[in-house]
């Protein structure tokens, strides 16, 4: 995902549920909370699903939910993703009988589907109507969605979708059963991209430009029976759904309840009660902190609470193209007390300290400190460098909103230590976000947060750290551009050998950070909550997000 | 001047202030330094892909023309790109959400039933219990009753009405379970639970806005009951009840209905907080969502259809105002 306010948005929007796996031999752990295993659960029940956004657009051209979350559990793709509690994520065929097949050097991927696969109205789900489904994410008035797969298939800059009856040449389906690829150059995450929203299967005719996100055919375990902006959208069982086909989703309720419109504080409450449907709910968003605090107080709410591994990475980002001096970007690296950061955000339970790009539970990671200090920095170093530098106090601008207030002023503080004076600019939010993506980058400093959109280094430093993300409504906020990197990006995407690519991304890594174009923070954790009755509650390394597609009752209701 | 003639006349001054509305709107919203097209670019987004979005949104355009293209929807309908993929919004068009897929006009006829429910019903119940004790404090003035009645009135007005609702929901809904936490029921639907669902928002509402309502009823109540007519009716031997409720009452209530106007129409806009925290997705909600959303579409059409009821109320009060007092004649010069 993004900045945090866009990851703020996009989980208020586009929460889904998965329910995937079934018994991975871990016990089930619900009595002391905040690791839950896997279990089987009942089967039955009707599960509530409590979100604070206010309608349910499931069309999944538009979608830039996570496959794991509000709509997991209704749109099979080619690839899915495999969830285990505190293991690594891995993509894993879903509709398709491998996660792809490469040739011509990875610049062509081919896929056959398998048998027994329907849509909720009993049809075959062909080739064609991936294809199809694809297609309508090129339509204008379809946008918005996420679109890796539009940058990287042959001919789609120029492709307007398929409702005036042209079809995209990069996308073959020589019969019903096979799917080709078709891209600009080769690319290595494929398979991940394979497991967006967009490669759900539409049928032909069915998915007009405008309205498809009401009650969108399913060929998951689920259907939309009804959905209802503010009010619920009521999923039940798809019966032509062939568990047999399916690796991840487990189907456990027979019913799932999407509640729209909550406020969060009443939702945890009734949580926490656990009184009437309360206890067979969870709450879809972040615990708001002042229940947080509540639930953390007293036992009997604590095991409701499920805080997820290392999330995303929180960073300040460095305004390269303003301070130009790698000598004074480095002695923030060694300024900046990242214990006072913690703190701010709330403590240990808001996250670990980081000192990488690429995130915890993302293959390819390796471990590595090139700024080695406490984790209240090294003030002394710090000075020293600016020293160096010839710049003993300079004055630097960063850019907050007013949810940052208290992270921003902990940063402040820090770096007065080693004699950066810092002015803290507080924006609104829809201005700050302008202000940090737009051409001009009118500040030194401003904090960020990056969770990626899928499991995979790329995905992790691409948008962050390549020169091409500058401005424009993009996220490289430390405007950060070194050809070296940029030929490392491209050649490590187009590494096809996913261990091969691995060694690439972590040597930019540390080729980013040498630069010092970030101060890597904390990983973020997030903490959700849960009624008793609620469990396989499975948050894996990645994402920091309760996998919907396993989430099940204990008994049922 | 007849009563049809002086409607016209206020409908005409009401489209001018409809036009300023829009204006005013247009002009803050394209003075924020962003760009809606932004959030419908989708992720990773190209400058391409970002021209694209703006050209089928219309938001490539200056704002005057973007502001006409918007006006002129409202008489003939617009049409958003070309060709199979087009959208289509039908006159009246008050806009089109790209974010909710939905025209304006169907996105206000969906929420407007919510927040209708919400604000009727807080606003009879408020006025009913504003208006009796502020009558019976003016009668027992300077008592304990009205003494306390002052003060409960004073933590009314000052409550705020999020934490109020909390509190209720805490209360009523989670701990004691006699009402249901939040949620709309259709009033086609099922009647009784429509009433049951509301009753919460409804006493939170009117407890809240009643206290404003007691202390104006009070002090004009005071005010007529120290009138000379009042003596000399009083002298005349007409009974007290005549001389409260027909005589003093009949006068008191003119500055409250003029409140109370001003509040219902307000509160039809959108009753923003209490439709957060019981969960219904009425006009405030769609508002508020479509502010943070930079959604200027919804944002125009909704603002303009909450102008026209405050309007609307307006005209009645001063419509009840006549009735209430012959001495008032519409459209007086």
């Amino acid at each position: 995902m993004t900045n945090k306010h866009v990851v703020r948005a996009a989980i208020a929007g586009v929460c889904a549920a998965v329910l995937a796996l079934s018994g991975c031999g871990a016990s089930n752990n619900t009595a002391n909370g905040t690791a839950n295993g896997q279990s089987t659960g009942a089967t039955g029940g009707t599960l509530n699903v409590l979100l604070s956004s206010t309608e349910m657009d499931l069309d999944p051209a538009k979608s830039q939910g996570l496959p794991i979350t509000t709509n997991g559990n209704i749109f099979r793709r080619l690839t899915a993703w495999k969830i285990t509690q505190g293991g690594e994520t891995k993509v894993v065929p879903d509709l398709a009988t491998t996660t792809g097949e490469p040739s011509d050097d990875g610049k062509t991927w081919t896929y056959t589907l398998k048998d027994g696969i329907k849509f909720d109205d009993g049809t075959t789900i062909t080739s064609k109507d991936i294809k199809y489904g694809l297609e309508r994410s090129f339509a204008d008035s379809l946008t918005g969605g996420l679109s890796y797969h539009k940058t990287l298939l042959v001919g789609a800059q120029d492709y307007h979708g398929p409702f005036d009856g042209k079809h995209l040449d990069s996308i073959e389906t020589p019969d019903d059963k096979t799917i080709v690829f078709h891209l600009n150059a080769p690319f290595g995450d494929w398979p991940w991209v394979a497991s967006l929203a967009a490669f759900t299967p539409v049928p032909e005719g069915k998915g007009p430009a405008s309205g498809y996100g009401k009650t969108p055919v399913a060929s998951g375990p689920y259907k939309v029976e009804s959905n209802e902006a503010g009010k619920q959208a009521v999923y039940v069982r798809n019966k032509y759904w062939d568990k047999k086909t399916d690796p991840v989703r487990t189907a456990g309720p027979d019913k799932i309840v999407f509640k729209m419109s909550q406020d969060t504080s009443v939702a945890a409450q009734s949580i926490m009660q656990g009184t009437g449907e309360g206890k067979n709910s969870f709450l879809s968003g972040f615990v708001p902190p002042a229940q947080l605090a509540q639930a953390q107080a007293n036992p009997a709410y604590q095991k409701l609470l499920a805080t997820s591994g290392d999330g995303a990475l929180e960073y300040l980002a460095i305004n390269t193209k303003r301070v130009t001096d790698l000598k004074v970007r480095q002695a923030i690296e060694y300024a900046v007390d990242k214990k006072a950061y913690q703190t701010a955000s709330g403590g240990e339970i808001a996250g670990n300290f980081a000192t990488t790009l690429i995130t915890p539970g993302i293959a390819g990671r390796e471990k590595y400190d090139l700024y080695k200090a406490d984790s209240t920095g090294d003030v002394d170093k710090a000075k020293q460098l600016l020293k160096e530098a010839g710049q003993t106090s300079p004055n630097l601008k960063l850019i907050a909103t007013s949810d940052q207030a208290e992270t921003a002023s902990s940063i402040q503080t820090s770096l007065k230590r080693a004699g950066i004076t810092v002015d803290i600019q507080t924006l609104n939010d829809d201005v700050f976000s302008d202000a940090e993506t737009n051409n001009e980058g009118d500040y030194d400093l401003v904090i960020g947060g990056w969770q990626p959109d899928f499991p995979s280094p790329y995905a992790n430093i691409s948008p962050l750290f390549d020169s091409s993300q500058i401005g424009n409504g993009n996220y490289n906020l430390a405007r950060y551009s070194n050809p070296e990197v940029d030929a490392l990006i491209k050649k490590a995407t187009e590494t096809i050998d996913q261990s091969e690519a691995g060694k690439i991304w972590a040597e930019t890594d540390k080729k980013i950070m040498a630069d010092a174009p970030v101060v890597p923070l904390i990983y973020s954790k997030n903490t959700f909550i849960h009624g008793s009755n609620v469990t396989n509650f499975v948050i894996g390394n990645f994402p920091a997000y309760p996998d919907y597609n396993q989430v099940t009752l204990a008994s049922a209701n | 001047m007849n009563i049809l003639a002086y409607i016209g006349k206020r409908i005409a001054s009401s489209l001018l202030v409809i036009l300023l509305i829009t204006l005013a709107l247009f002009l803050i919203f394209f003075l924020l330094p962003t760009n809606p097209a932004q959030l419908s670019c989708g992720k990773p987004c190209t400058p391409e892909q970002l021209s694209r979005v703006s050209a089928f949104m219309g938001t490539d355009q200056p704002w005057y023309i973007q502001m006409g293209s918007y006006i002129a929807g409202i008489f003939v309908g617009r049409t958003f790109g070309t060709g199979g993929g087009a959208v289509v919004c039908d006159a009246p068009c008050l806009g089109y959400s790209f974010r909710l897929n939905e025209s304006v006009s169907q996105l206000i006829a969906d929420r407007f039933p919510v927040t209708a429910s919400i604000a009727v019903g807080a606003a009879v119940l408020w006025l009913i219990i504003g208006v009796a004790s502020g009558v019976w404090a003016a009668l027992k003035r300077d008592t304990l009753v009205d003494r306390t009645l002052l003060g409960l009135s004073v933590v009314g007005v000052s409550a705020p009405s999020y934490l109020i609702g909390l509190l209720a929901v805490i209360a009523f809904a989670l701990s004691i379970q006699i009402f249901p936490s939040g949620g709309y029921v259709n009033f086609s639907q099922d009647p009784v639970q429509w009433l049951y669902h509301l009753i919460l928002p409804w006493l939170v509402l009117a407890i809240l806005s009643a206290a404003g309502y007691t202390r104006i009823t009070r002090t004009q109540m005071i005010g007529e009951l120290s009138q000379d007519y009042i003596r000399t009716a009083r002298s005349k031997g007409v009974p007290e009840s005549v001389i409260v409720f027909k005589h003093a009452l009949r006068n008191a209530m003119l500055p409250v209905m003029t409140m109370f106007g001003l509040d219902l129409g307000g509160l039809l806009g959108g009753a923003v907080l209490t439709e957060k925290v019981f969960s219904m997705q009425g006009l405030g909600a769609l508002l508020l969502d479509s502010v943070s959303n930079l959604d200027l579409q919804v944002l125009v059409g909704a603002t303009l259809f909450a102008a026209v009821l405050v309007i609307i109320a307006n005209l009645i009060v001063d419509i009840c105002y006549s009735l209430l007092d012959p001495r008032v004649t519409l459209g007086r010069n």
